[in-house]
């Protein structure tokens, strides 16, 4: 076994993955009671800080860390089946997301994506309250984008219930506690794991973000 | 009016026969069939009626959305905002009449209006007559062609909307 090797706390997620994660984990709730709320102006802003932080994570999924990159952490089908195969105690997690939760990070990058972009477009059953995209389409196909915009959410709920079940199970399941090291970014892992963080990189991909959105208001 | 009233006897006369004669048969079935036949007071069946209504203010959402854009254009165009303004003045005073007795869905029409409608009728009238006048304002502010005047007689027309909806609307979202 290498756990012996494991025995350093290396950081494994660098800061813009995790500040992309809690920032969500925060905004989603928020967003939902504005809504509900009728607090639309305010739902408007946040979802745009959302879908900024969407476009970051998914830039990111190509010149980010090894650990933020998709093309590293997405496994097949036969990965995926050997790791649940494997799953057992003593668990000890991997230097990132693993081959399971990989699709869980696609699946809810994904409805994020396109829960933001359903939003710019939504227009509410009075006409009233829509988008900042909306005057692109019909109040028909607003109305569209609207409730797609709300079924897309009860599938947004579902993964995010799915995604705090596992680690739950993992927890009491398997006894690992995977939140700290979304946390602090740190996890006990071989010295090589360790991720260097690309700060040119980085200015990059949130300068696309920031100008994306703003291009979406002006 | 007195062939209203004799339409009207006729179809609850009709409808209490049905009733008898229908004890054991489908109720959905017989709902369905009343919702297309039985003529309410203002001379429609309660299909015709909610057809009518659902046409309707889907329009003036439409002219709705028109105008919301309009008011966050740089270059809005005036032609469209008077249209739309229109529109919405044109139907505001037809609300009252869209909601006779009969045509909740209690009747088996598949609509969003709430039983307080017909609970609360004077309440609901003072709502429709809050929109009422605040349409021919939001009309007078698109022909004057001062955009921030259109802006401020929106929000009140969609104040009088959401006023009405929160109370005898099914919720939508």
């Amino acid at each position: 076994m290498t756990t012996d090797r494991n025995h350093t706390l290396v950081t494994i997620f660098d800061p813009a993955l995790r500040l992309f994660h809690w920032g969500a984990a925060v905004l989603i709730p928020v967003l939902w009671w504005t809504a509900e709320n009728g607090h639309y102006d305010w739902h408007r802003r946040i979802g745009l800080t959302m879908l900024g932080l969407v476009i970051f994570r998914i830039l990111w999924g190509f010149i980010g860390p090894a650990t933020a990159r998709f093309g590293e952490f997405v496994k097949g089908p036969g990965a995926i089946l050997n790791y649940v195969q494997n799953l057992g105690r003593p668990y000890h997690p991997a230097a990132g997301h693993n081959p399971l939760g990989a699709l869980s990070v696609i699946a809810l990058i994904a409805v994020l994506a396109a829960q933001t972009s359903l939003g710019l477009f939504a227009v509410d059953v009075d006409g009233i309250e829509s988008g900042p995209l909306s005057h692109l389409v019909s109040f028909d196909t607003g109305r569209e984008a609207a409730e797609l915009h709300e079924t897309n959410f009860k599938i947004l709920t579902v993964l995010i219930v799915l995604h705090l079940g596992a680690i739950a199970f993992y927890r009491f399941g398997l006894g690992a506690n995977l939140i700290p090291s979304m946390i602090t970014g740190k996890r006990r892992a071989k010295p090589e794991d360790e991720i260097v963080f690309p700060v040119m990189r980085f200015m990059v991909a949130a300068a696309i973000a920031v100008v994306a959105v703003m291009a979406i208001v002006l | 009016m007195k062939l209203t009233r004799t339409l009207l006897i006729a179809s609850a006369a009709a409808a209490l026969l049905a009733s008898c004669g229908e004890k054991n048969a489908d109720a959905g079935a017989s709902t369905a069939a009343s919702v297309s036949t039985d003529v309410l007071s203002n001379g429609m069946t309660a299909l015709e009626t909610y057809e009518l209504r659902h046409e309707a203010m889907e329009e003036i959402g439409d002219a709705f959305k028109s105008i919301a854009d309009a008011t966050r254009s740089s270059n809005p165009d005036l032609a469209v905002v008077r249209a739309a303004a229109d529109t919405v003045a044109d139907k505001a005073p037809q609300v009252g009449e869209w909601f006779p007795v009969g045509s909740s869905a209690a009747s088996g029409v598949d609509t969003d209006a709430l039983d307080t409608i017909w609970e609360r009728p004077e309440e609901f009238a003072d709502a429709v007559v809050q929109f009422e006048n605040a349409a021919p304002k939001l009309q007078a502010a698109a022909q004057s062609g001062d955009m921030s005047a259109v802006g401020d007689a929106f929000k009140e027309v969609g104040a009088s909307c959401k006023n009405c909806h929160e109370t005898f609307r099914a919720d939508d979202d």
